[in-house]
């Protein structure tokens, strides 16, 4: 991420109410994300993000291409994102592995696959599209669920994986998703990042999560609303561990803190980063 | 084994619609209900799209209440839901949906209130080409208004609505006989604003969004005020930077 000194680094995901904080102060910070939808009209945000993208290495974060919607993808919002990225050169551009789209309507959520073969040629396919359009590298998120289907046939690290060796894409490692979603579906979050290829791991996404209450059962929704848990910490360490330094965001949605707390859980992030960055190097001389 | 066409036509009726049916056949329960899954899913689906609506439209939001708005809001979004993932642009059709929503028919200004809302909303994320300069203007056949502009007419005093409905504003409270308002509303750099237009100056920049030909508006400034001033009509849509 760092072009100098080729190191990864962490970063927070930049929401519009912290803008014009990020535009006066400039923290220290290794580099933004953006939700890629919020930049595609005119007016003070687009022009916001281009003075940012003088300081700051940005990252494009897709949440409407809806790459599993079997009617295909939108051509259009397919245009205005590679607009988007024309303009603003990310150093990374991403998107999800979910549906939101379908007989023309966006049911803004990312909303879950069943994983069988129908499914992975369709997401394939898109990816594909999607990154000869872009002329880039795709990366593809790991989605939080609260159900899957009882035709689902392929564990999601697998599909995961083989989406990513078959249609040449990276893989932002959602770790929180993870975590969120093996709790609500009574897998084992250790052994997903287990399953998963650490070569095509090209980002990590940390956030926070709630826990609610659904008729008497916990279930874990992934809010981006608090700090990140004590168990996703531990969960990202593993992850570290396994796929060495790699560029990390925070993120945070709902409930807004001021920038400083943002700024405060990307700093452990960054420390966690150095220190598996030197577990490398010692890794690489022994 | 079902298509991933029927799954999603599927999630599509029980998130939206009435029938939840084939979605929780499809659903593994798994200790907790199929039908509880997808409550979560319905659940983000529509207060996420509520929030978009009520940051759009925050003076609508005040005028009924946060909880009739609420209702509003889930009522419009199962029979309009969004097209585009660019959620800036959902809500267009919010002001003639209230005006066919019979439970706040009584609020016969809502409507217009919500168009000046849009209005501002569409503004602040317009594109942005560059206005037509004084110099150029007579070269050009085609002229049309700025698309951070719009213009408004409505026979409420919606302005002083607005006004009187921002955070912090007095209380004051606005006399409805006052008449009826002409607006033009556009984005000055980085700001969006609002100002009233005389009956020519509504009819002239109205006519030039219709048709796009300085002479249809200038016709139609001249049939809504004969006396109009065509002159300072023109220096001032130039100078205010509202012609492309």
């Amino acid at each position: 991420m760092d072009a100098r000194t080729g190191s990864a680094r962490s970063g927070i995901g930049l929401r519009s109410a912290h803008v014009a904080e990020v535009l006066a102060r400039r923290p220290a910070i290794g580099w933004l994300e953006v939700h890629a939808e919020n930049y595609m009209g005119g007016g003070p945000a687009i022009r916001a993000l281009e003075r940012l993208r003088g300081d700051y290495p940005i990252s494009v974060h897709g949440v409407g291409l809806s790459l599993g919607s079997v009617g295909g993808l939108d051509p259009g919002h397919l245009e205005r994102l590679a607009a988007l990225v024309d303009r603003i050169h990310p150093t990374l551009v991403s998107e999800h592995l979910s549906w939101s789209t379908t007989g023309g309507a966006y049911l803004n959520h990312l909303l879950p696959l069943p994983y069988t073969e129908e499914t992975l040629a369709v997401v394939c396919e898109h990816v594909d599209r999607a990154q000869h359009r872009l002329r880039r590298h795709l990366l593809v998120e790991n989605p939080s669920s609260y159900a899957r289907f009882e035709h689902s046939t392929i564990p999601e690290a697998e599909f995961v994986t083989e989406l990513a060796r078959r249609s040449g894409c990276g893989l932002l490692c959602d770790v929180n998703n993870i975590y969120v979603s093996c709790r609500n579906l009574g897998d084992d979050p250790a052994a997903y990042l287990d399953r998963l290829d650490p070569a095509a791991v090209e980002e990590i996404h940390l956030a926070g999560h709630a826990v609610n209450d659904a008729d008497g059962r916990p279930i874990l929704i992934d809010d981006h609303g608090s700090r990140v848990t004590e168990d996703v910490w531990r969960l990202y360490a593993r992850a570290l561990a396994r796929f060495g330094p790699v560029p990390t965001l925070v993120e945070w949605d709902t409930d807004l803190p001021p920038l400083a707390v943002l700024l405060e859980e990307a700093g452990i992030a960054g420390a966690l980063l150095t220190s598996a960055d030197r577990a490398g190097h010692h890794a690489h001389a022994a | 084994m079902p298509t991933l066409r029927e799954l999603q036509a599927g999630v599509r009726a029980a998130l939206l619609g009435d029938d939840e049916s084939a979605a929780v056949a499809l659903v593994r329960a798994d200790g907790l209900a199929a039908s509880a899954r997808l409550a979560v899913y319905r659940h983000h689906v529509f207060t996420s799209l509520t929030a978009v609506l009520e940051s759009t439209y925050p003076v609508v939001a005040r005028l009924v209440d946060p909880r009739f708005f609420r209702y509003v809001a889930h009522r419009y979004i199962r029979n309009h839901p969004p097209t585009s993932p660019c959620l800036f642009e959902y809500g267009a059709t919010l002001p003639a949906f209230l005006e066919g929503f019979a439970p706040s028919r009584h609020l016969a200004y809502l409507p217009d209130v919500a168009r000046l809302e849009w209005a501002l909303n569409a503004a602040l994320h317009a594109p942005e080409p560059p206005p037509i300069e004084p110099e150029a203007l007579l070269a050009r056949a085609d002229v049309g208004l700025h698309p951070s502009v719009t213009v408004l007419q409505s026979s409420w005093p919606v302005d002083a609505i607005w006004r009187s409905n921002q955070p912090g504003a007095d209380v004051a409270v606005v006399d409805l006989t006052t008449g009826g308002v002409r607006l033009q509303i556009w984005r000055i750099g980085e700001e969006v604003a609002f100002r009233p237009l005389s009956r020519a100056g509504f009819a002239f920049r109205d006519a030039l969004a219709r048709m796009r030909r300085l002479e249809a508006a200038a016709t139609a400034a001249l049939a809504a005020d004969p006396a109009a001033d065509l002159a300072a009509l023109i220096r001032e849509v130039l100078e205010e930077g509202v012609l492309v």
